[in-house]
């Protein structure tokens, strides 16, 4: 056949500038899907974190867009935020404003970096100190603060008060106290707690507040000082000063329903909304999932009862949602706007009255708010702590260890996986 | 032009014929553009779109990088680390424990599937229809399908027929668990094994069934020295794939007991998310998961190599 010599390198040539056409097309197409912006029409990206809440940023964002006809939100709201949104920093896709759970992804989000100085915003100075504190408690870029709080949450034991009523208990102030009544919903045949064990992060709520009354103060500041040296036999560790709140936790849970292990939370609410179980060991975030089931429902809140010196208790509180806004956001002003649009007194309260949180501003009235009646002193006196789990490192797995703490019961097991963790963890991060 | 050499090729004179397979041999002949068309979009796309993206993993994997913002090189500290963290042993040997059953669980019962399918029984195209229909079904949907008969419907039927061991359910029993998740591994991927095995049983002509008839086997004698020796290769083929996919075990666990209860059925693979996306260690766990890499692909070498030296010599 053809013997000429020169056509196969030809050949080679047009393939390579064929690769070469192909990555040029995507490439392209790459740069027009990044600057899609029309003109005049601005679009901003809005992570929202709370898949309970997005009817009520619905109607938030329907209002802005009325004002600012310029400009349209988009509400994207995924589950597993956290684990969400670090995917979207890894692809350096920052969103332009987001509403986050103020915990300790948003602690360390925050040391990176990523999120805005809101510093300047107007909004923030109508946010009590205390909630901007514990938000940047979490974390700081410099002395930025990089997100605004919108709204508080307590994590309290939730009770049917028809139940107590029926049983003539009173509601417990004390730890005793506490057991007594449990065990006399037990002896009547009353699930005394309504257990979720099927997840993980049911637990959480108990192992937060027996610890923040628990622990020794400034336990965690000790923790990190001591760093890779943390053991059982180290001055500050788990194994010594987290032993009786972890006591106390797999007896809260021993009171649990048969078959706990298999029920996951949204068959707790249903089931506490139902009237299974004298007592609920969740959040205030979750009094709206269970009035949604049976509206009602005749239920209130009390502050865990950790110790039996009643002036002992503390309310556990974390700022539930806070507004923050990426670092290189093209649309600042407009982000600016929609943020000071959300911070409006009247929508901060609706928004608190919808999903029975608290509301940050200085000058907010007393939650009226029925089922949050038993923590408006809490909140008025300032005996208010934050959840200590936004202080221990997201690598150390520490869910499953409590799922399984409550599940078998071993308390050592618990404390020395918990310890061995924490030096692992500070052996790794040390080098950063 | 493109389909030139296909068409041509019998046109050529015999003399002509064997000098093109001589060049060819050599590297140096003229080969139609046509198979490189088919053949290097293919390895660009890999290229792209995973092996850049791995070795960019490799390279943050010496690095203390979380996923975003500053980062230094730590060179081997994260391999280091590695031996030394017990949750990362824990979850190498539950992988390698349940891969283990889960391979031979799922090659036993597909073989014995597949030679059933495989006889003249009624109904058998449809049976087999209905055997491949796990396999197009989503391993997370079946897996939340599995969830609610281990959680509620097991426990209700055991508790009915008084079985106090099956009352409360599996996945919510530290010990049980990993038996919850073979079985909807094992349903799933039977699918799949068995329409090889069915491909390998159809590849044996009826006359050496019938010469060892006349020979007088019976048929545990056929099945050992005919059926298993012919369709060896495809038995091959089925325990490396398997083991390699029971070893990455992902969305099972997700959907059934997301690596619990506590950590006992928490997975390589589920750990390398967890740590790396939910933990925020991106690169300690990508140094992890360049591990996993090599051991996945060292065993798969070894399996090959020594179920393909059983396949060739005779039994």
């Amino acid at each position: 056949m053809h013997q000429d010599n020169p056509q196969p390198r030809r050949r080679r040539r047009r393939l390579t500038k064929g690769a070469a056409t192909i990555s040029l097309a995507a490439l392209m197409m790459a740069a027009v899907a990044g600057c899609s912006t029309d003109s005049d029409q601005v679009t901003l990206n809005f992570f929202q974190f709370k898949p309970e809440a997005v009817a009520d940023f619905d109607r938030l964002i329907a209002g802005f867009e009325a004002e600012n006809p310029g400009i349209t939100v988009v509400q994207n709201h995924q589950p597993e935020a956290d684990t969400a949104l670090r995917t979207l920093l890894v692809k350096d896709k920052v969103p332009d404003v987001m509403t986050l759970n103020a915990n300790g992804t948003f602690g360390e989000l925050t040391e990176a970096g990523i999120f805005a100085d809101m510093s300047a915003n107007p909004a923030l100075a109508t946010v009590a100190d205390a909630s901007i504190k514990i938000v940047t408690d979490l974390g700081q870029f410099g002395d930025e603060i990089s997100g605004v709080p919108f709204a508080l949450a307590a994590s309290s034991i939730i009770y049917n008060k028809t139940i107590f009523a029926e049983h003539d208990v009173e509601v417990p102030q004390t730890w005793d106290e506490l057991i007594a009544a449990a065990d006399t919903f037990q002896a009547a045949g009353i699930t005394a707690f309504y257990g979720t064990l099927k997840e993980q992060w049911p637990v959480m709520p108990a192992f937060n507040n027996l610890g923040a009354a628990l622990l020794p103060e400034n336990f965690f500041d000790d923790l990190r000082a001591e760093g890779t040296d943390v053991d059982a036999d180290s001055a500050v560790s788990f194994s010594a000063d987290y032993r009786e709140a972890a006591e106390k936790i797999t007896k809260l849970f021993s009171y649990n329903q048969k078959g706990a292990a298999s029920r996951d939370y949204n068959a707790g609410n249903k089931a506490f909304a139902d009237g299974e179980a004298a007592m609920y060991l969740q959040g205030t975030f979750a009094i709206a999932p269970i009035l949604a089931n049976n509206p009602d429902l005749d239920l209130g809140t009390f502050p865990y009862p950790a110790s039996n010196d009643p002036a002992e208790n503390v309310l556990v509180t974390g700022v539930d949602v806070v507004l923050a806004a990426g670092r290189d956001t093209p649309h600042r002003a407009e982000v600016d706007k929609f943020i000071a649009y959300l911070m409006r007194p009247e929508h901060v309260a609706a928004y608190g009255e919808a999903q029975s949180t608290f509301s940050p501003l200085v000058d907010a009235e007393p939650s009226t708010n029925p089922y949050l009646a038993g923590l408006n002193d809490f909140v008025a006196q300032g005996r208010i702590t934050g959840y200590i789990d936004h202080q221990i490192p997201a690598s150390i797995p520490l869910q499953p260890l409590a799922q399984q703490l409550v599940l078998d019961g071993d308390t050592d097991a618990f404390l020395t996986d918990l310890d061995n963790e924490w030096r692992k963890v500070a052996a790794r991060s040390t080098k950063r | 032009m493109a389909t030139t050499s296909a068409t041509r090729a019998p046109l050529v004179p015999p003399d002509a014929r064997t000098r093109l397979t001589r060049r060819r041999r050599t590297g140096a002949g003229r080969i139609s553009p046509t198979f490189y068309w088919m053949v290097i979009p293919a390895v660009v796309l890999f290229f792209v779109l995973h092996t850049v993206p791995v070795l960019t993993g490799m390279f943050f994997s010496m690095t203390n990088y979380a996923g975003y913002g500053s980062w230094d090189f730590t060179w081997f500290d994260n391999y280091v680390n590695l031996f030394k963290d017990d949750q990362v042993i824990k979850a190498y040997l539950f992988t390698f424990g349940f891969a283990l059953v889960a391979t031979v669980a799922v090659n036993v019962i597909s073989l014995a599937v597949a030679l059933g399918l495989n006889a003249k029984i009624k109904f058998q195209t449809g049976m087999r229809g209905i055997f491949f229909i796990p396999n197009i079904l989503s391993i997370l949907i079946v897996g939340y399908v599995f969830n609610y008969l281990f959680s509620n419907s097991l426990p209700e039927i055991a508790e009915r027929l008084g079985i106090t061991a099956l009352s409360s359910s599996i996945l919510a029993n530290p010990d049980l668990a990993w038996v919850g998740i073979v079985i909807l591994a094992v349903w799933q991927a039977a699918a799949f094994n068995i329409i090889i095995y069915l491909a390998g049983l159809q590849t044996i002509p009826g006359e050496v069934y019938e010469a060892a008839s006349l020979d007088g086997a019976g048929p545990v004698r056929k099945f050992s020295s005919i059926t298993f020796p012919l369709i060896a290769a495809f038995f091959t083929i089925n325990m490396v794939l398997s083991l390699k996919n029971f070893l990455q075990v992902f969305d099972h666990i997700v959907a059934l007991t997301d690596g619990g209860p506590g950590t006992s059925t928490q997975s390589v693979s589920l750990l390398i998310y967890r740590g790396g996306f939910q933990g925020g260690e991106y690169a300690y766990q990508t140094a992890n998961a360049v591990i996993f890499l090599l051991v996945i692909v060292a065993i798969s070498l070894f399996q090959l190599r020594v179920l393909q030296r059983r396949e060739s010599s005779p039994s």
